[in-house]
């Protein structure tokens, strides 16, 4: 006999405690800090430009959303850190004993090396370093490197141990500079937006355009958020993770993974669809990818899927990779509480098989008590993270 | 006299132990090289330059093959472990865009360790979540969590790193784990 049924994995649990956002930092194409990246997505005027950051006269497409100059990846990673940790009013002490969550495609320092040192530059390394850059000296530090999904999937690894009394703090952190390499790559896969602009769930769509991002939160249970008189930005209410098994770079046509995860996210969270005040969608802007989300969304939330608001701000800031799943909750959490809600910048006009609600034209007044950001990734990889506003 | 125990590969003796301190048991596992006949990985279609994917892609699949006929619904997750991930693919890229070139499309899909990852999963219908995390303790940890929160029955975690000289064998290991205390699903009936 077992204990479980068989398919017990359709139904989520969850530990009995409740993990809390109470910092966050970030970076992306608008500046330094949340209030301009909050600022920057509200204005509904998008971040791409004309790359400078390295040669692109050889790629099909040229444009990226990235702030200037060219900053190192570990160096505005620790910056984030300390950011984060400032932000949630975080003593010497208490980031000593907290761990680092970090997501990252690789260190960027490895593939130019010798080979003989390549070895030198893992992402655990990394992370490591950014840790004792952060001051963070708590067990369980480690690193992410699954595509798109990697930081927001460290995000609900992050929330589920917290739950589960497993961890005492946790500081999530991720970052993705937009840099040659990548950019050569995604240009080869024509998956660039040659158009310039990324129009998410429009018709007319052309494809995605990367962008600068790096962010951390800090999660903490709340009871230790509480006994510290931590400011709480808001609560890591339910998270869902699952697999499309459909792929290895497309998506489920239906978005039969991300249907799953967002399912198992509502039901973490313990609410119905009709609570969610505000999705911040993947919206890649890419062919496949956006009917599939809009599929997904539609059978996951049910009648709501009419009401609740939906919009992609990587219309706006671009798509971060790696990172997209922290820059994109923090979005995600200062608009909620800001109660302006950002628009899917871009549109041109309605396509059948993307029918959302959509933020459109302007930013849209809303007090969200529920918003949720999803994200998926190559290989079929989908999650979602619903935050609860206090 | 006795015979000796096998040992296993360091990665896989590793993962091993990573499982039983997680409260985890391994009901199937596999690595590469395995004794005397692994000499060259095979090559698997639509990936080139590096044998990072196809690497990933035989031990996760030998180990699929060993863990016997999963019960109908049985959720499986796919956890990869990588250090330094595909280090010769990205440094592949890194000489062709030094050297002002185009790097091929093939290269951009295999740029992520989810790509390989998907493959499996899709191959074997492995609808459980999918992540890749850079320690094996990490990666069994996770497992743990996945299992405990019903995100997953059992949990495919997949190690690999590749030689970092010449003189040094590219290595990879796979375990197929399950709650030891006996919640891994059994056949109905």
């Amino acid at each position: 006999m077992t204990d479980r049924p068989v398919a017990a994995a359709t139904t989520a649990r969850r530990g009995p405690g409740e993990a809390v956002v109470t910092g966050a930092a970030a970076l992306s194409a608008y500046g330094r800090g949340t209030d301009v990246l909050l600022a920057g997505v509200l204005s509904g005027r998008p971040a791409f430009a004309p790359v400078q950051r390295f040669d692109v006269t050889r790629r099909r497409v040229g444009v990226a959303a990235a702030m200037p100059g060219d900053p190192a990846l570990a160096t505005e990673l620790t910056r984030v850190v300390g950011e984060a940790c400032d932000d949630a009013c975080l003593t010497a002490g208490e980031r000593a004993r907290s761990a680092l969550f970090l997501a990252v495609h690789d260190d960027p320092r490895m593939a130019r090396a010798p080979r003989r040192d390549r070895h030198r530059f893992g992402t655990a390394a990394l992370a490591a370093e950014v840790a004792a850059g952060g001051g963070l000296g708590g067990p369980g530090t480690r690193s992410y490197t699954s595509g798109c999904v990697a930081a927001s999937t460290a995000i609900a690894d992050a929330a589920a141990l917290i739950a589960r009394g497993r961890a005492d703090r946790i500081v999530v952190a991720a970052g993705y500079l937009v840099e040659s390499d990548q950019f050569a790559l995604f240009d080869a896969g024509r998956v660039l937006a040659d158009d310039g602009q990324v129009r998410p769930f429009s018709a007319g769509r052309r494809g995605l355009l990367l962008g600068d991002g790096a962010g951390a939160v800090v999660l903490e249970p709340d009871e230790s958020a509480r006994s510290r008189r931590a400011p709480v930005l808001a609560r890591m209410a339910g998270w869902g993770r699952a697999g499309d098994a459909y792929h290895p770079c497309q998506p489920h046509p239906e978005g039969r993974g991300l249907t799953r995860a967002v399912m198992a996210a509502l039901q973490r969270a313990g609410i119905a669809a009709q609570q969610l005040g505000y999705v911040n969608a993947n919206g890649s802007g890419t062919r496949d990818g956006d009917p599939a989300e809009a599929s997904a969304l539609r059978v996951a939330l049910g009648d709501a899927v009419a009401t609740v608001p939906v919009s992609s701000t990587k219309s706006l800031h671009g798509q971060a990779l790696e990172a997209a799943g922290v820059l994109e909750l923090i979005v995600t959490l200062l608009a909620a509480r800001k109660g302006m809600l950002p628009a899917n910048a871009g549109f041109l006009e309605a396509d059948g098989a993307c029918r959302l609600n959509l933020v459109l034209g302007e930013a849209a007044p809303a007090v969200p008590q529920y918003a949720m950001s999803v994200n998926y990734a190559f290989g079929g990889a989908n999650t979602a993270l619903v935050l609860g506003l206090p | 006299m006795t015979r000796a125990a096998p040992i296993a590969p360091p990665g896989l003796a590793a993962m091993q132990a990573a499982a039983a301190a997680a409260g985890l048991a391994v009901s199937a596992a596999a690595s590469w090289p395995e004794p005397d006949d692994d000499r060259e990985v095979r090559p698997l279609a639509g990936f080139i330059v590096s044998t990072f994917s196809p690497l990933l892609a035989e031990v996760a699949e030998r180990a699929l093959g060993r863990r016997g006929e999963p019960p109908p619904g049985l959720v499986t997750a796919l956890v990869i472990v990588t250090a330094r991930g595909d280090v010769t693919s990205a440094a592949d890229v890194a000489a062709t865009v030094d050297a002002g070139g185009r790097v091929g499309p093939l290269m951009f899909f295999q740029a992520v360790p989810n790509t390989v990852v998907g493959y499996v999963a899709a191959r074997w219908g492995l609808t459980g979540p999918l992540a890749c995390v850079g320690d094996i303790g990490a990666g069994l940890d996770l497992a743990r969590l996945l299992i405990e929160d019903a995100d997953a029955d059992e949990v495919l975690v997949v190690w690999a790193d590749l030689a970092g000289t010449d003189q040094d064998r590219d290595q990879a290991a796979a375990v197929v784990v399950a709650d030891a205390a006996g919640t891994k699903k059994e056949q109905p009936g």
